[in-house]
């Protein structure tokens, strides 16, 4: 009887994971098929082969063009480089300024939280043209530091850890530690960092998936096509007057492994690291 | 330092635990606090004095007071853009929302295997860049040939396969192309709420004969309700700012009429495409009290509910 | 207190993005990126580099000291980079090319606050004002002031599938205007598969699509602005022509579908024949031919039917210019490098060749490239048929205002097939009181919004 009940589950399960799959079906098959074929056929190829798909007009000619006629190591360096470093020191940043916040008692501290939420409800657009102008007087246009700076501050982070060390931080720890004669960022290092390790591998997966992504921001800031991330070559892809499909749709699958693999990697701690702070605190 | 430690409570009253240094609180703040202050609050000033200003000439700018805001109170374009943004807001809230907590509900079910592959297919849309969502959905919700249309038409004959997704009705396929993306994303935070759930609690009332709709109303959404709220919040501070989603579907546009005009790609729009970073300012800073004035409305009914 | 085991500090996956962080950063170091000194020439369309690349290397080999550095930038980054450049004097190239979006908007205030270098006097006193096709002077030009030199001309004609239209006996030399175009090709437009919708369209076009719209209106002696640069939506012209367009693409006289370009969809329609023909511009042609390999040899160019007995039969659609920024430090020196890239006859061959676009030089026409047939058109000497349309092209405004004129301008439209549907009645005539009460609307509001502008005064009437 119990076993019954599990078909409609799975079914419905099933049904919207075939639905969510979709667009990424469409995406690896157009990696494999030239120009022509795209434009001919959603998925496969039809033709005379096993299941009336032509198998034998499959080709790897996208992904060998990505290696040869673009430049995807360097790119793939500039990605990595940029997400790997604004995340870590994003995180850095925001949990100390989150413990800060959580743990301190001192004057200043509910007119700073405020200003925290409050920054929270900033639309982005609205900074984007003073920005720039910001970054120009202090000369950190066309450099990575003029794309990183801006974003190791991020109210949204601060907000989250802040959540994480009221909810996973007794104060009697951090009190026993004083009495003991720790100093304060010996406390920090190692008592808090290691209560909070879920919410760290969350916000630097989330941080390095938002740097990963972003391709508006390195356009504008950096001014040379040598530094420029991976997001930001295949966009470029997209012509006004043409679309080099094949090679979007393999780049795009090349510049998605990264991430997938590391989301497998941080998976679980992901999902305890978003409630930790989701929960009221 | 390994010095044992008496416990707590026979060291005498708390004046004996050392306060923590005066700088402490400053020093770990500092860097968030800096960066804060140089790249956000500095660049929101500037735009506040935008915003009485007007900038459509290339170096000059001239104080106009506030004519941008008395303008944007009759301006037909923005009220547009604030009723689509509000109704983006509405159907994310109480459409991709509850197949979020839907989605979570199916896959927190003991008896299903292979959680952790469903999981991920179902957050993978987060991972991929927007450049990609437009390229494919242009193609999904084309008349005629797009898949959806294709699909349709192929399961019910009646189905027209003109069907106008992205020219005519721009916000329900908006909420489709959300729900694919996010759904998965705030399934996520459901799914951890869920496993929270005091299970003593759901077999006693299924042991009282309590249906499942009856269980899930009584003990399973009351229990969820905190990150329910902290889910709601967010996406109500998403949807308002939503902007590339519809610029990249709609083909750097706001679609036929307008009718994906939300207000921060009003905002865009005034400030980059025509030069009036002064109007885009007043935009923001409109957009941004009103959202004020909604968390605010929010925590209150919040509060009194509690009560 | 005793210290934490090693490494449970944080987690394997966080190590790693802390891992990957020291790694890159000390790739980073010691990959480094070569800096490029010397001038800067930005541009953003991918296929023009190409044609740059090969005059460039040479320039640069001529000239160790004097370099020119070819950047190609997105299309939204330069608009961005620009709007900055203008309005707070960060950094901006010496030379751009622009779209002529981005140009109309440098003139959004006081002519002498224009991003870019008067041209006028220059292409007058070297004799370029005739020297090259004087309507494609017109988009880059605003109060009697030209601030770029063109790249190109984009007129237009009409591709169609001669292959299908001759099997169905049709000689498209009868057809003068839309009229006859609808009359003597609606019999071709069938229900293939009995579904009791037709599977044959003749022309690919659809209400919403702004681009063609414009093309169409300018054909019919339309615009949105007047000689002046002021708002003029409510004229007759518009009107009739917008009344027109609606039964192009509602009720029973339908002729039009959507055939989009740049879609698989699109061009799986054009290679199916769902849609007979399109309206395309010399640059349209060209990605035809690279993409719709299927069509080889079975279209056809025809110059477009005119709206009255007599008309124009051509229209114009995008365009391209180069301009020099006042930020450029040697005005002159750079304006001598784009008229080495834009008036050299190799580059306007081989973007020729490459994309099907004509050169804007009268001078330029005489190559043989533009005469030679063309097997993708059956056979059509392709450079030539444009070049005898490139004279006729209609003049255009460029105003700071043309995306707000023509936004409003398609609400219009689409107000009136809304109109229409409600009340089942689809001709131009029914439609005609309708048209100017909405046109007017539609210009009152844009006006509103132009006198807002403190800064900005078009050129008063004469």
């Amino acid at each position: 009887m119990r076993r019954l009940a599990l078909v409609p589950l799975y079914a419905a399960l099933v049904t919207f994971a075939v639905l969510t799959l979709i667009p990424f079906a469409w995406m690896l098959t157009s990696s494999l098929k030239s120009q022509h074929d795209f434009f001919t056929s959603f998925f496969l190829p039809r033709g005379d082969g096993f299941l009336g798909v032509a198998w034998d007009r499959l080709t790897l000619v996208n992904f060998r063009r990505l290696f040869s006629e673009f430049p995807l190591g360097r790119a793939m360096l500039n990605s990595f480089f940029l997400a790997s470093v604004t995340s870590s020191l994003a995180t850095l940043a925001c949990a100390m300024g989150g413990y800060g916040l959580a743990k301190f008692n001192f004057r200043g501290r509910t007119a700073l939280t405020w200003l925290v939420l409050g920054a929270l409800i900033v639309p982005g657009s609205l900074l984007i043209a003073p920005g720039y102008q910001l970054l120009w007087q202090f000369g950190l246009l066309n450099s990575y530091a003029g794309l990183i700076l801006p974003a190791l501050a991020p109210a949204f982070g601060v907000f989250l850890f802040r959540q994480a060390m009221l909810n996973t931080v007794p104060n009697e720890l951090l009190e026993s530690a004083r009495i003991d004669g720790a100093g304060e960022f010996r406390i920090f290092f190692t008592i808090v960092i290691p209560l909070v390790r879920p919410m760290i591998g969350a916000f630097l997966m989330i941080t390095f998936l938002g740097a990963w992504n972003n391709f508006i921001g390195p356009q504008i800031v950096l001014h040379q096509p040598e530094v420029l991330p991976l997001s930001v070559t295949i966009n470029n892809l997209r012509g006004l007057y043409a679309t080099d499909y094949g090679l979007i749709m393999s780049g795009t699958l090349v510049s998605i492994a990264p991430v997938m693999c590391l989301f497998l990697l941080l998976q679980r701690e992901f999902i305890s690291g978003l409630t930790s702070g989701a929960v009221k605190g | 330092m390994s010095r044992s430690t008496p416990p707590l409570a026979s060291r005498g009253p708390r004046a004996s635990a050392p306060p923590f240094p005066r700088w402490a609180p400053w020093a770990f703040t500092a860097p968030f606090l800096i960066l804060f202050l140089l790249f956000t609050l500095w660049p929101l000033a500037q735009s506040l004095l935008l915003s009485f200003q007007q900038t459509f000439g290339p170096k000059s700018t001239a104080f106009v007071g506030w004519s941008n805001f008395r303008f944007l109170l009759h301006d037909p374009l923005f009220w547009q853009a604030l009723r689509n943004t509000a109704l983006y807001t509405v159907g994310a809230v109480f459409v991709q929302l509850p197949v979020a907590l839907g989605l979570a509900l199916l896959l927190n079910h003991p008896a299903v295997r292979g959680r952790a592959i469903f999981r991920l297919i179902f957050f993978a849309p987060s991972l991929v860049g927007l450049v990609f969502v437009g390229i494919m959905f242009a193609q999904i919700f084309q008349k005629r040939t797009g898949l959806l249309n294709a699909g349709l038409h192929a399961l019910l004959p009646s189905w027209d396969p003109e069907f106008a997704w992205l020219d005519e009705h721009v916000m329900p396929s908006l909420l489709l192309a959300s729900v694919w993306l996010y759904a998965g994303f705030n399934m996520i935070y459901f799914l951890a709420a869920l496993q929270n759930v005091n299970r003593e609690l759901l077999d006693a009332a299924q042991l009282d004969g309590a249906g499942p709709w009856a269980r899930f109303r009584h003990i399973v959404l009351p229990e969820i309700r905190p990150v329910a709220a902290f889910v709601v919040l967010l996406s109500v501070i998403g949807s308002f700012q939503l902007f590339e989603l519809p610029w990249v579907l709609l083909d750097n546009s706001a679609g036929p009429a307008n009718r994906g005009l939300t207000v921060v790609m009003y905002l865009y729009q005034t400030g980059f495409l025509v030069g009036d970073l002064g109007y885009a300012s007043a935009i923001g800073w409109l957009l941004g009290l009103l959202l004020v004035g909604a968390a605010i409305a929010q925590m209150r009914l919040n509060r009194r509910e509690e009560n | 207190m005793s210290s934490p085991r090693p490494f449970t500090f944080l987690s394997p996956g966080a190590w790693l993005i802390v891992g990957l962080a020291v790694v890159s950063s000390l790739a980073y170091l010691a990959w480094p990126v070569p800096s490029r000194p010397g001038r800067d020439f930005w541009f953003f369309s991918p296929p023009n580099e190409q044609h740059y690349r090969a005059i460039l290397e040479k320039w640069n080999a001529a000239h160790p000291h004097d370099r020119v550095n070819l950047v190609q930038i997105h299309y939204q980054a330069l608009e961005r980079r620009l709007v900055a450049a203008f309005t707070s004097d960060t950094p901006v190239a010496d030379l751009v090319e622009t779209e002529s979006l981005m140009m109309s908007r440098a003139f959004a205030g006081r002519l002498e606050d224009v991003g870019f270098v008067d041209l006028t006097d220059r292409l007058h006193r070297e004799g370029l004002w005739e020297k090259i096709n004087e309507p494609s002077f017109s988009l880059w030009t605003t109060r009697g002031r030209t601030f770029g030199l063109p790249h190109d001309v984009h007129p237009c004609l009409l591709g169609y599938r001669a292959d299908l239209v001759e099997a169905a006996g049709i000689d498209v030399a009868q057809i003068e205007t839309w009229d006859d175009f609808r009359r003597l090709l609606g019999p071709l437009i069938r229900d293939l598969d009995g579904d009791g919708r037709p599977d044959r369209y003749l022309l690919n076009f659809w209400e919403n699509n702004r681009d063609l719209v414009k093309v169409l209106l300018l054909q019919a002696g339309g615009d949105v602005f007047d000689a002046q640069e002021r708002v003029s939506f409510d004229t007759a012209i518009n009107a009739r022509t917008l009344a027109s367009l609606v039964s192009w693409v509602a009720g029973p006289r339908r002729f039009c579908v959507d055939a989009r370009d740049f879609t698989a969809g699109g061009d799986q329609m054009r290679i199916e024949g769902t849609v007979l023909a399109s309206i395309l511009p010399d640059w349209q042609a060209g990605t035809w031919k690279s993409n719709l390999g299927p069509l080889s040899g079975k279209v056809k160019l025809m110059r477009l039917p005119a709206w009255e007995r007599g008309g124009l039969r051509t229209s114009v659609w995008g365009g391209t210019a180069i301009g020099v920024t006042k930020a450029a430090p040697d005005p002159e020196k750079s304006w001598a490098m784009a008229k080495h890239l834009y008036l050299s006859p190799q580059v306007a061959e081989s973007l020729y060749r490459s994309t099907y676009i004509i050169s804007p030089v009268k001078a330029h026409w005489q190559l043989p490239c533009y005469r030679e047939p063309d097997p993708f058109f059956s056979g059509q000497p392709v450079g030539a048929l444009y070049i005898a349309e490139a004279p006729h092209v209609p003049r255009r405004i460029a105003s700071p205002y043309m995306t707000l004129a023509m936004e409003r301008l398609m609400s219009v439209l689409v107000a009136l097939k809304a109109h229409a549907l409600a009340r089942n009645t689809f001709d131009a005539a029914s439609l005609l009181p309708e048209a100017p009460r909405r046109l007017a609307e539609a210009q009152a509001d844009l006006a509103a919004h132009i006198a807002r502008n403190v800064l900005y005064a078009a050129a008063p009437a004469p």
